[in-house]
């Protein structure tokens, strides 16, 4: 058992934060931070910053060095990932993280070998079809269909809530390929070219401010080369993927950022009153905050670790992104209460304080809740996965 | 960095836990705390005989020189299986007090004994106002010819009535840490005990000098300087009970899902309601950052008090959170464990105890505070560089 990290894995860590601060410039963040996006910058940003990650090595750090990868463990992940969230950079996601994963561990020779290179180089974007209109937290509810036809699978339907839909190259859909089936059986995934005949996008305004995106599929017909793991068995390869999902969603790096962005500010002098650290009400609550985001950071690394021995942690994985989210919103709700009379200022007010980030996050991360599997739902499959009660 | 236990430390704490769970029956357990001495001394010798006595000792007093994070997994353990014994009296407290600022010829008379489980000791700190501050320290030393005379009244002594000799801290001089530390037996005229029945199972007890004398060979470390190895025996002790707080929240926790998979109502076990799911869930997720906390908090300590910030972090969310895990458990019990021969009652009733001991969720809070007001980076995360300018 070590806390610290290594010589070597410091050194990381500070590479990693000389890279962001380079490619993060006071200019670039003006030119290119963009509050109708998701990820809060531009399409053409996200693309071109992940190529640069790729470039780096950072993307694929962790997989086997037989495709393309580092072969670096969990830990060196982790701190890429948190130090990514801290600078709230663009490109670490489902594109980079779980999904290629996913190939990895599911996917044909043939789709190891187009997609893998591309994706180790951040040249390709993605959207994750699983949710659907009637398929949320109950995700084996889903309806899309995929019909054999010769060499083809005919896809229809639609998907929900599909972030980043409309930058994306491909998609990684989760289709019904037996009618007859219900529930977990008849599911197969899909490698969809989003270029394809019948792909169509739509937006939907979220009130965090940014767009949402669904996906609708008209009779699109995707090459039966593009299917993921045996047909039918889709179920074992989201499943697969949504541990790693939900370990990469861990990183303590926002929580730290939170901890870290509300510290200075309460420690500002302010005109007419003494600085907000002074007042011991408020240094209990920030106490207790920084409690929370410490075990946020340790249940990150202890995730980390215990990948890193070569162990596949499951509900490990659920508890570390409560933990994570859980303590994400409690800073959220602190931030509004620290913040006092400004907290609803929006960027551009006079007097905005922390130009005006504290709202707009209280909204964004409201998805938090419900997004990768919500609070209740995380709870359930703690209680389940982890515990053995009974369903 | 690694934070998991390696292949020893499981075996160590898989042996523990079974250990604690054999060694005694509830019915044992309950018995014992109507007694003075409060543990049984068969079992502490069978304790002294697995090394954990002596673990954290030079192997010259007949220690293992383990890490404070196996010593925890141990008392993680004897929490879990609510074993009453003297292991904060004799060795958390005394034991490594000596270790830490005895003599050599202090160090050689008690430690080897100790590590055997041949001999109790305690330590009197805590008086009138219950604080664990230098100044709240009251009771008097004064010299008297080639010794020293104790006045004054101690409370939460534990196993006072079973230790050959209590260590006690005095004051000196009029300096807040003008602070004394004196090896006193448990018979010497004038010192008189009294117990202090209380939740927990633990024998406390208050200590009143009445004109205790002692000879200068009974001086721990400098004579009016002793503040500093107090302060490093209470961190101690605040990260030790943490360990016992999460051996007592697992205990509860292992209870909750044997009942809730068990319990038959409306039809078929309660545990398959979300109600139900999302209790044990909360009380699983608290357990298991509270653990890491404490992981981190032992593995701090041996830095001086370069740990403090880690052993109050632990003690602050152990002390907060593992009692809540008790009430959570009783909660989905219903009535059942209302009852004293239902197993949970141990536990509802050792997490009142724990928390409280070496500092309650409020004292480390404060402590907390102050290291803020006085070392802000020092809260700042790993990142710790600097903000980006452009939100100021």
């Amino acid at each position: 058992m070590d806390f610290k990290l290594t010589a070597e894995e410091q050194a990381f860590r500070l590479e990693v934060q000389d890279f962001l601060r380079r490619e993060l410039t006071p200019n670039i963040w003006l030119a290119h931070r963009d509050p109708t996006e998701q990820g809060m910058w531009t399409a053409d940003f996200t693309k071109a910053f992940r190529r640069k990650l790729g470039a780096a090595g950072y993307i694929g750090m962790g997989w086997p060095k037989e495709y393309g990868g580092g072969g670096r463990n969990r830990i060196y992940q982790t701190i890429l990932w948190d130090e990514m969230e801290y600078h709230r950079a663009p490109g670490i996601d489902r594109s980079v993280t779980y999904i290629p994963n996913a190939v990895i561990a599911f996917g044909s020779d043939a789709q190891k070998a187009e997609f893998l290179p591309k994706m180790v180089r951040g040249e390709l974007s993605w959207f994750v079809g699983y949710s659907e209109p009637e398929a949320g937290s109950d995700l084996a509810n889903l309806k899309t269909k995929a019909v054999e036809d010769g060499d083809y699978f005919v896809i229809t339907g639609q998907k929900a809530f599909s972030s980043d839909a409309h930058m994306a190259d491909y998609g990684w859909v989760a289709t019904r390929t037996d009618a007859t089936s219900t529930k977990h059986h008849g599911l197969t995934m899909f490698i969809v070219d989003m270029t394809l005949p019948g792909v169509t996008v739509s937006e939907y305004p979220t009130l965090a401010g940014w767009t949402h995106h669904a996906v609708h599929f008209d009779n699109v017909r995707v090459h039966k080369s593009m299917m993921v793991g045996a047909r039918d068995q889709g179920w074992k390869v989201v499943m697969g993927a949504i541990d790693y999902e939900r370990g990469a969603l861990a990183s303590a790096g926002l929580v730290n950022y939170q901890l870290d962005r509300l510290l200075a500010w309460c420690a500002q002098p302010r005109e007419g009153a003494a600085p907000l650290l002074d007042d011991p009400v408020v240094r209990d609550e920030l106490v207790r905050l920084a409690i929370e985001a410490e075990t946020a950071k340790l249940a990150s690394y202890w995730l980390a670790s215990l990948s890193a021995k070569g162990l596949r942690p499951q509900h490990e994985s659920s508890v570390a992104l409560l933990v994570k989210r859980e303590t994400s919103r409690k800073f959220d709700a602190a931030g509004l209460e620290l913040l006092g009379q400004f907290a609803p200022l929006r960027a551009g007010s006079p007097a905005v304080a922390l130009a005006g980030e504290v709202e707009v996050e209280y909204r964004d991360h409201l998805y938090f809740q419900f997004a990768a599997g919500g609070f209740d739902i995380t709870r359930n499959v703690v209680a389940t996965r982890g515990l053995g009660l009974p369903r | 960095m690694d934070i998991s236990l390696d292949s020893d430390q499981q075996m160590l704490h898989e042996t523990a836990v079974t250990f604690a769970a054999n060694v005694m029956t509830p019915a044992r357990i309950r018995e014992l705390e109507e007694t003075d001495a409060g543990f049984d001394a068969s079992v502490w010798k069978q304790i002294a005989e697995m090394g954990w006595a002596g673990a954290l000792f030079p192997e010259q007093y007949g220690g293992s020189e383990a890490s404070a994070v196996e010593l925890a997994l141990v008392v993680e353990a004897l929490g879990q299986g609510a074993i009453p014994n003297p292991l904060f009296s004799t060795v958390i407290e005394a034991g490594l007090l000596l270790l830490d600022a005895g003599s050599p010829i202090q160090r050689e008379t008690y430690l080897p004994r100790i590590a055997s489980g041949d001999a109790i000791l305690t330590t009197a700190i805590l008086e009138a106002s219950g604080g664990l501050r230098p100044q709240e320290i009251r009771t008097t030393i004064t010299k008297a010819g080639n010794g020293f005379t104790i006045n004054g009244t101690k409370l939460f002594v534990r196993d006072a009535s079973t230790a050959e000799v209590i260590i006690v801290a005095g004051r000196t001089g009029d300096e807040a840490e003008d602070v004394t530390l004196l090896i006193v037996p448990q018979n010497a005229p004038g010192l008189t005990l009294r117990r202090m029945p209380a939740s927990g199972g633990e024998s406390l007890w208050q200590a009143t000098f009445d004109n205790v004398m002692v000879d200068s060979d009974a001086l721990v470390g400098d004579d009016g300087n002793a503040w500093a190895a107090i302060a490093r025996l209470q961190l101690r002790g605040a990260a030790f009970k943490s360990a016992e707080l999460v051996g007592i929240g697992q205990a509860s926790l292992d209870l909750t899902v044997t009942y809730a998979k068990t319990r038959e109502q409306f039809g078929g076990p309660i545990g398959r309601f979300q109600g139900v799911h999302h209790h044990c869930a909360e009380i699983y997720r608290d357990l298991q950052v509270s653990r890491l906390l404490v992981w981190q908090a032992a593995a701090s300590l041996g830095e001086g008090l370069a740990g403090s910030r880690e052993v109050s972090m632990a003690k602050a969310k152990c002390s907060d959170a593992m009692p809540a895990a008790t009430r959570i458990a009783h909660q989905i019990h219903g009535a059942i464990a209302y009852y004293r021969d239902y197993p949970l009652e141990l536990y509802y009733h050792r997490a009142i105890a724990a928390q409280a001991a070496y500092g309650d969720a409020g004292h480390h809070r404060r402590v907390l505070s102050e290291l803020m007001r006085t070392d802000l980076d020092g809260f700042r995360g790993d990142n710790r560089h600097d903000l980006p300018v452009h939100y100021f």
